[in-house]
């Protein structure tokens, strides 16, 4: 007979330099991804600066030709910053559009505010409910600005609320804007060309978001822009550098772009109200909808584009302590795994193109997985440690090389900024962007793949909370109203 | 293993070292260029100026000849003036490129093998208004590059020469539809001969040319495109006919009024729409019962814009819209009191319940039921509730207490 006796030992030892090899092999995939991205970007954005050089922004402006467009913009307990952010948006330097504030049943003076600011007054507009939504309460118009439209509804959320904005635009394309955003004045003619180059393709655009915090705002515009003095912001800054200019360039070119942020999007109406609107079954309405349109039209086999163009600027507010990042970035991930539930029957099918064969299995492998990956590489080290197994030499090495490929990354991105849009003129601005592209590596990408382990489990718990972003308001306080 | 990973980190570590070096020396270097050129422009515009505003009959006369980069700032001084000046300043901004070479040099620079290159060339011709370039730039309407020929439809468009009308009609076989729109907004502002060229051409350009060309025609109101826009309402592709309706009205001519009439009854809806639109801006009073009909489209965008027609008509169209507050059709009702209510028709009435004269009550009283009796009270509630003075609130209450309107 032989003896079943197992080696513990041996058999934790084996798993544990197993796991380790798997590590490696997964570090050397990805990285390898990001450089092909970044290399994609590089060229993109080199081919977008030539083209914008000759750019027809004016000619957009004056012609009677270009398409008009509504921007919808949900508000719930804005009332510190919603008619200063509806002043500066009927400022935007565009032809013909319409701005369409959603009272999402504000509990606070949002609705008030507005009505005294613009001198509304009830109007019985007639619209087509294209799109189930809560009950719509009222509808107010302005004599004094005609393009003004705002709408007071029951509360059912941002998703209900931009399905409630998109039933009474009127125009054929919609700009989602948040409410606490600004958007800069040249935006709107910068989001459109791809709209009109390609008018029967194109579906939805999304533009580049980037960090208000410590720029200087005057009136709902920036007027002076500059890096937060705070280190958490500045590593934001870093972070949605490489997000944007060598992550959504690269996907955009690629024809798998999955995510428009919402805080700036235009979409073609008639395709998101194919689509069945805004989903309020996810907690990132943005990225259920891309992924819901890519699945829709790919379905009706569709000819259609959806692209990243990165000057189009939205200005936005980013955390500033690490409770309020962390409770941001877990409903980002947790939304993220609900659209990935809802539409897995996509993974790997090739009627989907490459969103099926590429796109998907990227966000399954790298974004889905990749914490775990991570996370559990640390734990197998020090697991390793206390086994008496760890090459000491060749951890410090291999931890050397990944912090390398970091840095290596996060300045790639920074030269992307400079070579192309160099929004951040001063020179203590670039010092300051090199030095944090090196230390974001050291600390904050790895509680980033910490706070997303937690937005696993709250997604298998099922939790559904929102929490408050404490926005600490990029306004001066003179101009908020009814602040003394 | 371990040496492997040396190897690479010194690779990689070689890599970040040279990439913030690059991004450092760029941004200094693009910095110094910049300072540079300030320093130069502002020792030789003064002397640009002058010229331009007539000082000297050459502009090398009172400059030392410009060489490396004192070339370019004389360059970009005197096309920055360019765009917005005009008569004899222009011209001798023009004369001034053609005297110190840069229109040879970017005429040159039109063959160059980088397309940018190229299409920089033809965007600085295009503000140098030089006749001497202009088979140059009409010759790069065929390149191969559709940002190159955008710039040469541009510049062609600038020249404002009949012998660049031509190529820019050609131009709209582009099958890039945004080239076609922005050649489109080119012609328009070359004027009526653009429209003439444009109708004798028409027949040649392809359908998705062609709805641009019309939109273009419409822009220029000429009077002589109003033949062919009247042929094009029959057109089979509904987007022709559509947008030949929109011109129609863009024109004004309130003889077009009979063919738009019927227009108004086309099977499509895009085509009904513009005309009832370009029916509301001709304003003829026997266009009023046929957008009254319109109201009850069953597209939202034909009634809106019917509405729209009869609210900019003016006393006639507004009677009509208060007309049909009765119609038994939902959406006519509903159509006509929001657009009385934009027109602030509504409100007059509403402040007419507080008048002493006891007819003009009457009157306000009954045009208030109706509007209740087609069901859009929204606005009168608000207004219930908020107005000033407290008689109108009471009266209007009343009236929209359950059951008041029937009784």
């Amino acid at each position: 007979m032989i003896p079943l006796a197992i080696d513990w030992h041996d058999l934790l030892q084996k798993s544990v330099i197993g796991f380790n090899r798997y590590v490696i092999y997964y570090f050397i995939t990805l990285n390898s991804v990001y450089l092909l991205l970044f290399l994609v970007s590089l060229m993109e954005v080199v081919r977008f600066v030539r083209r914008t050089f000759f750019s027809d922004y004016q000619q957009i402006l004056k012609s009677e030709m270009t398409l008009p467009i509504s921007i919808v913009v949900p508000a719930h307990n804005e009332e510190r910053g919603i008619v200063d952010t509806v002043r500066s948006l009927l400022q935007l330097n565009y032809g013909e559009f319409e701005v369409l504030v959603v009272n999402d049943g504000s509990k606070d003076g949002t609705l008030e505010q507005l009505v005294r600011a613009f001198n509304l007054r009830t109007t019985d507009r007639i619209y087509r409910r294209t799109l189930p939504t809560q009950k719509v309460r009222g509808i107010y118009a302005s004599l004094e600005v005609p393009n003004l439209t705002v709408v007071d509804k029951e509360q059912g959320g941002k998703s209900d609320a931009l399905n409630a904005g998109i039933n009474l635009s009127r125009y054929p394309l919609f700009c989602s804007v948040d409410a606490d955003s600004v958007i800069e004045e040249n935006a709107l003619l910068r989001v459109v060309k791809p709209f009109m180059e390609h008018p029967e393709e194109m579906v939805a655009v999304g533009g580049i978001v980037r960090i208000i915090n410590g720029c200087e705002v005057r009136d709902g515009r920036v007027v002076k822009i500059g890096l937060p003095r705070r280190v958490l912001p500045v590593f934001q800054v870093v972070e949605y550098l490489r997000a944007f200019l060598s992550g959504r360039i690269g996907w955009s070119v690629l024809r798998s772009l999955l995510i428009i942020s919402g805080a700036f999007g235009l979409y073609k109406k008639s395709e998101v109200i194919a689509v069945g609107g805004y989903d309020s079954n996810t907690d990132t309405e943005d990225l259920e909808l891309v992924v819901k349109l890519h699945e829709g039209l790919k379905k009706r086999k569709v000819k259609y584009r959806i692209v990243f163009v990165p000057d189009p600027v939205c200005w936005t507010e980013v955390p500033e302590k690490f409770k309020t990042l962390l409770m941001q970035r877990n409903r980002w991930h947790r939304g993220l795994l609900q659209s990935f539930r809802l539409h897995w029957r996509m993974l790997l099918n090739p009627k989907y193109g490459v969103i099926g064969t590429l796109a998907l299995p990227y966000f399954l492998l790298f974004e889905m997985l990749g914490p775990f990956v991570e996370v559990l590489g640390y734990l197998s080290v020090i697991l390793a440690w206390l086994l008496g197994i760890l090459n000491m030499e060749f951890f410090l090495l291999f931890l050397l090389v990944a912090v390398f490929y970091g840095v290596f990354l996060s300045i790639a991105a920074v030269l992307l900024e400079e070579i192309s849009f160099r929004r951040y003129p001063a020179w203590e601005d670039l010092a300051r962007l090199i030095w944090y592209a090196i230390w974001e590596n050291l600390g904050y990408r790895q509680l980033l793949a910490l706070f997303k382990v937690k937005a696993f489990f709250d997604f298998i718990r099922r939790r559904r909370r929102w929490g408050e972003m404490g926005h600490r308001g990029f306004r001066p306080a003179a101009a908020v109203p009814g602040q003394h | 293993m371990s040496e492997v990973l040396i190897q690479v980190l010194w690779v990689l570590g070689g890599v970040l070292v040279l990439l913030s070096l690059y991004i450092i020396a760029n941004k200094a270097l693009r910095e110094m260029r910049e300072k540079r050129a300030a320093r130069i422009r502002r020792d030789l515009e003064p002397r640009i100026l002058e010229y331009i505003n007539g000082k000297g009959e050459r502009l090398a006369a009172l400059l030392p000849p410009p060489k490396g980069m004192e070339r370019q700032v004389v360059e970009e001084v005197l096309l920055d003036n360019a765009r917005f000046l005009k008569g004899n300043s222009r011209a001798r901004i023009t004369a001034a490129c053609e005297d110190l070479g840069y229109v040879r040099e970017r005429v040159r620079q039109l063959r160059n093998p980088r397309w940018w290159k190229r299409a920089e060339a033809a965007e600085k011709l295009a503000a140098m208004k030089s006749p001497k370039s202009a088979q140059d730039i009409i010759a790069l309407m065929r390149d191969e590059v559709p940002e190159v020929r955008m710039r040469a439809a541009r510049a062609l468009g600038q020249m404002e020469t009949r012998t660049s009308i031509k190529p820019l009609i050609e131009a709209f076989q582009d099958p890039n539809r945004w080239s076609a729109l922005r050649i489109a907004d080119i012609l328009s502002g070359m004027g009526p001969e653009a429209a003439d060229e444009l109708v004798e051409s028409f027949a040649t350009l392809p359908i998705k040319a062609r709805v641009a060309a019309v939109d273009c025609l419409g822009r220029v109101r000429s009077h002589r495109a109003a033949g062919l826009l009247i042929k094009l309402l029959s057109d089979p592709d509904r987007d022709i006919r559509a947008r030949a309706a929109h011109s129609l009205g863009l024109i004004g001519d309130p003889n077009f009024t009979p063919d738009l009439l019927r227009s108004v009854k086309d099977p499509a809806w895009p085509v009904r729409a513009m005309a009832a639109k370009a029916l509301g801006k001709l304003g003829r009073p026997e266009a009023v019962e046929p957008l009254r009909e319109a109201l009850k489209d069953r597209e939202w965008w034909v009634r809106i814009n019917a509405a729209e027609g009869l609210r900019s008509m003016g006393e006639r169209g507004l009677a009509a819209l208060v007309g049909a507050i009765e119609a038994e059709d939902r959406y006519a009702r509903h159509a006509a009191v929001a657009t009385l209510e934009g027109a602030g028709v509504l409100d007059q009435y509403v402040e007419k319940l507080a008048s002493p004269d006891e007819r003009e009550r009457e009157k306000a009283l009954a045009f208030i039921r109706k509007i209740v009796a087609a069901e859009r009270t929204d606005h009168l509630m608000q207004t219930a509730a908020r107005h000033a003075q407290e008689k109108v609130r009471e009266q209007l209450s009343r009236i929209l207490a359950p059951g008041e309107v029937k009784a």
